[in-house]
């Protein structure tokens, strides 16, 4: 009895771990934060995601937004493969399983 | 896109194409139009040197090639089209001379000029298709806007250490619409410095063969008609992983170009920096020798320090201001990078956070000390 109790705990640990947003980082961020890896943040809009996100990484949620909090001109964010709509106040809206990938224009020639 | 005028084949030209022709889809038709077709690949560089192979083998009837830079042994390691005997030559003109000799039944125009808001237009209107090789943003903006002025497809690449994306922008769908361009993506540029160039943080050299390839790949479609052209898309391509993704692109209705502007001024870079205290390589060798206290600082990357060091302390420029705990106020202190550009950034940051008055710029950084204090210390 003790160990279903145990397998049902991790399984739905898991399960709510697979129920959060994933975040994934385009290879260029890396440059100014080299230990940067994909991964699961549990929040429930793109702001609170990007401060989760900020307070691994320092600095990343400034690299990502301007002071005003918009998104800088050079920076991407998709959420499942479509560009956002929102850049002034990041109020588009994510779903528990929703992809949010982060990008920035390349110069390289 | 195939043209309606039509040219003849040579024997040795159809004997040279046979394996193009000979696929249903391109056939004779698909040939003709490339060699009917008039391209401008801008930048003879890492994209532009497999582009500019490739479209040149192919039979792209009428290639430019712009470029106003010389090579330079640091190219070798993934410009293709560029020999050791080539160093210090002009890329343009030694690109002219390999693509002719690869192919001689092509035109090849040189134009060996800086890109500006001046010829940009003049220069685009003359051809078919433009292909974007270059390696700074003012030009890719500038590029973008003369293409969307002057209705031309821009076929874009762009490449950053294992990274590449490639697009085509401006793409004239059948209905007579124009598809998205650079600044539906991108409105904007960085501010300067944020984002490096890939002389300032590298590239993996075979990642320019795969961009540039998928680059002329794309203007090939686009002048054949064969394919389903890259338009509205922006691919990216992840070397490291091997994970590829294609991101849609939203054309904002709100954004016109109407006229070139100062690119320079647009991308932050029109303004002089504030000079910074700079000391030489001789100088600093003599406060060694004489025993001057002072603190040196090198904030370069650690992958660079691994390379060559000269008994700097690490504090990379992208978290300088996380050191400042770190930096003497009472005593000399000298701030060093690669070539003197990074420390002097370091510097102003520095300053804009405390008023130190006791840091020196290394002038000429760690390759002048290599080149005239110590040889031992490798250049990179």
């Amino acid at each position: 009895m003790i160990l279903l109790h145990h397998v049902l705990s991790i399984f739905l640990f898991e399960f709510s771990v697979l129920q959060m947003p994933q975040v994934r980082f385009t290879y260029a961020l890396k440059r100014f934060f080299p230990h940067l890896q994909d991964g699961r943040i549990d929040a429930s809009s793109l702001m609170e995601t990007l401060h989760h996100v900020d307070r691994q990484y320092p600095g990343l949620k400034s690299y990502i937004l301007d002071e005003q909090g918009r998104l800088r001109k050079h920076v991407q964010i998709y959420l499942d493969g479509e560009p956002i709509r929102d850049r002034e106040t990041l109020g588009d809206p994510i779903g528990p399983e929703t992809e949010i990938y982060l990008m920035q224009a390349l110069s390289g020639g | 896109m195939q043209s309606e005028s039509h040219s003849h084949f040579s024997s040795e030209e159809l004997a040279r194409y046979s394996r193009h022709i000979i696929i249903p889809e391109f056939g004779l038709a698909g040939q003709q139009a490339l060699k009917n077709a008039r391209v401008l690949i801008i930048g003879s560089g890492g994209l532009g040197s497999p582009s500019l192979l490739y479209l040149a083998a192919a039979g792209v009837g009428h290639i430019g090639i712009v470029d106003f830079d010389t090579v330079d042994d640091s190219n070798l390691q993934r410009q293709v089209l560029f020999t050791t005997e080539d160093i210090g030559k002009s890329k343009a003109y030694q690109a002219q001379q390999r693509l002719q000799a690869l192919n001689p039944h092509i035109d090849i125009t040189v134009h060996e000029l800086r890109l500006d808001s001046q010829n940009a237009r003049e220069l685009i209107r003359g051809y078919d298709v433009v292909a974007d090789g270059t390696d700074n943003f003012p030009t890719r903006y500038l590029v973008n806007d003369a293409c969307v002025l002057e209705d031309r497809v821009n076929v874009y690449a762009s490449i950053f250490q294992f990274e590449g994306q490639v697009s085509v922008f401006n793409y004239l769908y059948p209905d007579g619409t124009r598809g998205p361009n650079y600044r539906d993506i991108f409105p904007e540029p960085p501010p300067p410095g944020l984002v490096p160039n890939c002389s300032e943080g590298g590239v993996l050299g075979v990642l320019p063969g795969i961009i540039g390839s998928m680059q002329a790949l794309e203007v090939i479609k686009v002048i054949t008609g064969v394919g389903e052209p890259l338009a509205g898309k922006l691919f990216l391509f992840d070397a490291a992983s091997f994970h590829t993704r294609f991101l849609k692109i939203r054309k904002n209705e709100a954004l016109t170009i109407n006229e070139l502007i100062d690119y320079q001024q647009f991308c932050g870079l029109d303004k002089p920096e504030l000079p910074v205290p700079e000391i030489t390589v001789q100088e600093l060798d003599n406060w060694r020798k004489n025993g001057v206290d002072f603190q040196l600082i090198d904030v370069r990357e650690p992958y660079e320090f691994a390379i060559a060091e000269i008994g700097g302390e690490l504090m990379p420029v992208g978290q300088i201001s996380s050191f400042l705990p770190f930096i003497s106020t009472d005593r000399k202190v000298v701030i060093h990078c690669r070539s003197g550009v990074r420390s002097a950034r370091a510097i102003r940051e520095l300053q804009n956070l405390q008023p130190f008055d006791n840091l020196y710029n290394l002038k000429g950084g760690i390759i002048a000390w290599s080149q005239e204090i110590d040889q031992q210390i490798p250049q990179y």
